[in-house]
């Protein structure tokens, strides 16, 4: 039987964005709700504030106070090992304010020494904030929206930013100190052939970062992820039909060969995967997402934010008005729960997540699961292989890792 | 049994093409004789299946008993059997107009004759019937009495003077049509004394009184505690309850010679007291049974199977529950590599096939995929080795065993507005139809007839004849003889093998196009699997068509972060599903909506 773990991370959203973006699915208020003199961001930040003391006074219910040291057993819980700032853009939030959520999960939730503290930023003039000051409160580690170095590309995304803004960006992040820089690109660009990408490949190479996270463009054309629970905002229908006919230009193959390519390029120049989407020099991981990918214990507030606790996953509701009304009020937010997970269930998890990374998972462990069938069936069709470092286990080949949803819906 | 003598009885049906205003006018002659009380009187009064409402077609016949005080002072029973305007229940009709001495012929005074106008008035007419014949919906202002007047006289060699004006929807002619009912049709004559002999003219099964049988006396009386014998069957049994309709179910101890109304017998199997069956009394039998009707053979066979594998016994069961109402579908158990576990069934027609289909799923809650419609082939096999009958493509032999294969021909008639004239000829010669007449109604309608096969007709001939006529033209059709014709299967292979479901049998010359066709719709049907597949079209070892599903290159979820894995999951879940619910053929998996896609659609 598992219990509830304490949190090793925390998760907090800040769901502000200059503008939408329309093949966004996060949760983002955008435009007036963002800036100026309608800006929501001040009653957000009381709400958040009063979320971060809400939710650390129930950990320290279930788990005990805040201990001084790692990890002691003597009744206390240990300091956070992570806390992520996404979004949304939390590069929009004005410094002393970032300065002072900082300060307050820190004295709230605790965060270890040498804790890892990122904040998202998009790299455009005016949302990119102040990379200095952000070090200043505490960000260790910058992850940065880049997506495409193409400039037609950015523009047909609905970017705020060119290419040149990029650069700005890195060096300014690098400049302030930062001791990882982290850039998103997007994969599959509609109206994008494969040459364009790989030169912005190339410049996003250039850049130096420490990290890329390369993710095909998922467009949600029904925008049915607005769905079930209320942990989504409805898509606006000019993101819709902006996304039906960005879909129909995407291009099967060409994804295909565009992520292939970077299984060349990026291990030439120093990086290694270490997730189906991620690649990182040596010592740059994401501590965070690891967190997530060993389904460890994330705590979450703000608005459409997941936690998780080791059994049950929660959401608080996508709704910015309902979850800062109840928060004004002294309460928790609304929001929903799953079900726990049967133990097959969660292995089953455990082995999605763990095959999604290049450590993958010791074979005979694995087989002897249940997921014999399944991961039999990876091997045969080329999707599984032993790993390179290690012959008792195995990971997801190349094409395994394009192709993995064929083996993982055969395991959950 | 009632009050009203048998000089007072009439029995009479309603003849009309599809929508003339049949079911419209029976309400209002129940409305009129107070039949049914006003507060639960609903439009089409007599359709009781939901599937009739909706689809606007009496699919079974029905009788109801309308007690009508005349102009000459007296009370007179009329006996009203309803029934089905579909040509592919023409059998029905013929059953109700032999319980009948006479028959409403009602004509759309907006449309004119039509074809079923016609198979039903030659029909009434062998079998002797008076007709009353009535001209619908003058309320209309596209009406012209005076040209369908013509029609009639012309074509059907009515006069124009027995022609009753009415409008079922604004009760005009109501009262005309009352009285010509008492006035034309002749009394029943069946000797009052003589043995008993009912004719079985319809049945349906209840779950507490057994098969319930709709008969109309001929000679004698069935009485209430008389044991009664169904001379074609053998079986015996004790009336559980007699009655008549209004249209519910009024109970009475006797029914005599020339009264119409249904006996429940109690009997599980609707074998044992079929449709066309003659019900005489045990201990005193009549010396032979009525003529019967000829047994309505299926021209229209598919398999039946069950979305679900794990429905196949529930699909059983519903079948066989179904038949004791509809004893005019045939089912046997088969199996298909592609689809399972399911039956071959027989029906009178598409429509019928349909309507069967759709009971199926809503009255039994399943979810079924019919295969590719077939006909009945004679195959004559060579070295002597005799005849065979197929109805599943299955089951032809390979070429070189087959001397020749003959198919099923019909009659088909069409009554259309003249401009579509050339039209229904291309139509027609395209699906091998050959001219064979054609006659005007008036200078702007035509009948033209066409020997065509069945196989044809039952692909897309119908669709394509509503299409080409914007609904104008009507088609009526009889069974002629079997032709040998150069027939083929074809068989569609998805990465070599053969996906038995798919076969048809098909025209030599037809066999490219179509073989094309279903191979590029399969294309975009098939999701892309981990290999490339090839899909083929055949016949016999030669391929006459390919096409390739490329291979999957790219199935993988991006993000996978906090809320993302519960998301995830999701979308795997969904994945996973979807593979459940596909069917294999090798090792390629079809998802059940690819079949369903190419067996709906025409293969043209
Ligand atoms: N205008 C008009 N419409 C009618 C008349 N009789 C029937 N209808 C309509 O014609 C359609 C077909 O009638 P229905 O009784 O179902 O025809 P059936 O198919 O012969 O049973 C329905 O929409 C009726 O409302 C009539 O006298 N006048
Ligand atoms: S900037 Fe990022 S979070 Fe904001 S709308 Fe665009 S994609 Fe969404
Ligand atoms: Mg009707």
């Amino acid at each position: 039987m598992i219990t509830p773990q304490p949190p090793r991370g925390l998760y907090l959203h800040v769901p502000f964005c200059r503008s939408l973006c329309p093949y966004c699915d996060f949760v983002v208020v955008a435009g007036a709700a963002a800036f100026g003199p309608r800006s929501r961001i001040g009653g957000y930040l009381r709400a958040v504030e009063r979320e971060i003391d809400l939710r650390a006074a129930a950990v320290d219910r279930s788990f005990g106070a805040l201990g001084s040291a790692l990890r002691t057993g003597d009744g206390t819980r240990a300091p956070l090992e992570s806390l992520y700032l996404g979004g949304g853009t939390p590069s929009l939030l004005p410094e002393e304010a970032l300065a002072a959520l900082i300060a307050r999960v820190r004295d709230r939730f605790g965060l270890a020494n040498g804790a890892e503290v990122t904040l998202e930023c998009n790299p455009g003039v005016d949302e990119r904030g102040d990379a200095r000051a952000a070090v200043q409160a505490g960000v260790t580690r910058f992850s940065i929206g880049v997506q495409s170095m193409n400039v037609d590309a950015l523009r047909d995304l609905g970017r705020r930013h060119t290419p040149d803004d990029v650069s700005e960006c890195v060096a300014a992040v690098r400049a302030a100190g930062a001791t990882s820089v982290s850039i998103d690109l997007l994969a599959d660009l509609p109206n994008v052939s494969l040459e364009s990408w790989a030169a912005s490949l190339s410049d996003a190479i250039a850049l130096d970062p420490d990290h890329m996270s390369v993710y095909a463009l998922t467009l949600a054309t029904d925008g049915a992820d607005a769905g079930d629970a209320d942990d989504r905002l409805a898509t606006p229908a000019g993101a819709l039909a902006w996304r039906a006919r960005a879909a129909a230009a995407q291009d099967e193959e060409r994804g295909a060969e565009e992520l292939e390519l970077l299984d060349r390029r990026l291990p030439a120049a120093g990086f290694d995967w270490y997730e189906i989407s991620n690649w990182a020099r040596e010592g740059h991981t994401s501590r965070h997402n690891r967190l997530y990918w060993q389904r460890a214990a994330v705590e979450a507030v703000g608005p459409g934010a997941h936690a998780f606790d080791g059994v049950r996953r929660r959401w608080n509701s996508a709704n910015l008005d309902a979850w800062e009304a109840s928060l004004h009020a002294g309460e928790l937010p609304p929001g929903g729960a799953d079900e726990p997970l049967s133990e097959e269930g969660a292995a089953a998890e455990l082995l999605v997540l763990s095959l999604r990374m290049s450590t993958g998972v010791v074979r005979d462990e694995a087989m002897r699961g249940g997921f014999g069938e399944a991961l039999r069936w990876g091997e045969s069709n080329g999707l599984l292989a032993p790993h390179p470092d290690d012959s008792t286990r195995i990971q997801l080949t190349l094409r395994g890792r394009l192709l993995s949803n064929e083996l993982f819906s055969r395991i959950v | 049994m009632s009050d009203i003598p048998q000089s007072r009885l009439r029995n009479f049906s309603i003849i009309a093409h599809i929508d003339h205003g049949k079911s419209t006018l029976a309400d209002r002659l129940m409305e009129a004789t107070h039949t049914v009380d006003p507060r639960q009187m609903t439009s089409q009064m007599l359709d009781s299946m939901d599937l009739e409402r909706e689809k606007g077609i009496t699919i079974k016949a029905r009788a109801v008993r309308l007690e009508y005080a005349a102009a000459d002072g007296l009370n007179y029973g009329l006996n009203l059997i309803d029934t089905p305007g579909h040509v592919d229940f023409a059998y029905e009709v013929s059953r109700s107009l032999q319980a009948c001495d006479g028959a409403i012929l009602v004509v759309d005074a907006s449309q004119g004759i039509e074809a079923q106008t016609l198979a039903n008035v030659h029909l009434a007419m062998k079998m002797g019937l008076v007709i009353i014949p009535v001209l619908n919906k003058i309320d209309l202002p596209a009406s012209d009495p005076e040209a369908v007047m013509n029609e009639l006289e012309e074509t059907l060699a009515i006069p124009r003077e027995e022609v009753i004006l009415a409008s079922a929807k604004e009760g005009r002619g109501i009262t005309e049509i009352l009285e010509a009912l008492v006035k034309r049709i002749p009394a029943p004559s069946g000797p009052l004394e003589a043995p008993l002999k009912a004719l079985v003219f319809d049945s349906h099964y209840d779950t507490y009184k057994g098969v319930v049988n709709y008969i109309r006396v001929q000679e004698g009386r069935l009485k209430m505690g008389e044991g009664i014998t169904m001379m074609g069957s053998g079986a015996q049994c004790l009336p559980v309850e007699l009655g008549y309709f209004r249209p519910q179910h009024v109970p009475v101890q006797v029914l005599q010679a020339g009264e119409v109304g249904y006996v429940a017998t109690g009997l599980k199997s609707v074998r044992d007291a079929r449709v066309g069956d003659t019900v005489t009394t045990t201990a005193n039998p009549a010396a032979s049974p009525l003529p019967g009707y000829q047994v309505a053979l299926p021209l229209v066979f598919a398999g039946l199977y069950p979305v679900k594998g794990d429905d196949y016994p529930a699909l059983r069961e519903a079948l066989e529950k179904l038949h004791l109402n509809d004893a005019s579908f045939t089912f046997e158990a088969e199996s298909s590599a592609a689809l399972g576990f399911g039956f071959r069934c027989g029906f009178l027609g598409l429509l019928h096939m349909e309507i069967v289909q759709e009971r199926l799923e809503r009255e039994f809650n399943l979810q079924l995929i019919a295969s590719a419609p077939s006909c009945k082939y004679q195959v004559h096999l060579s070295n002597g080795k005799g005849e065979l009958l197929i109805n599943n493509p299955a089951q032809l032999p390979s070429p070189n065993h087959i001397d020749e294969i003959r198919e099923p021909w019909v009659n088909a008639s069409i009554v259309t507005p003249s401009q579509y004239i050339g039209t229904i000829m291309d139509l027609s010669t395209d699906k091998r139809g050959i001219f064979d007449g054609m006659e005007y109604l008036d200078e702007k309608r035509v009948v033209m007839r066409f020997q065509i096969p069945l196989a044809e007709l039952i692909v897309d001939y119908f669709d394509q004849l509503k299409s080409r006529t914007q609904g104008y033209a009507s088609l009526d059709y009889v069974e002629s003889e079997y032709r040998v014709a150069p027939l083929v299967k074809l068989d569609i292979l998805v990465n070599g093998e053969p996906v038995d479901a798919l076969s048809t049998i098909i025209h030599r010359d037809r066999a490219q196009g179509s073989g094309r066709n279903l191979a590029s719709k399969l294309k975009e049907l098939i999701p892309r699997q981990m290999f490339e597949v090839p899909i083929q079209a055949a016949i016999g070892g030669t391929i006459i068509a390919r096409e390739t599903v490329k291979a999957v290159r790219k199935n993988v979820l991006a993000k996978c972060y906090g809320g993302d894995i519960t998301r995830k999951k999701k979308l795997l879940e969904k994945q996973k599903e979807g593979k459940e619910r596909m069917k294999r053929v090798g090792s390629v998996e079809i998802p059940q909506e690819a079949f369903l896609a190419v067996l709906r659609t025409d293969s043209e």
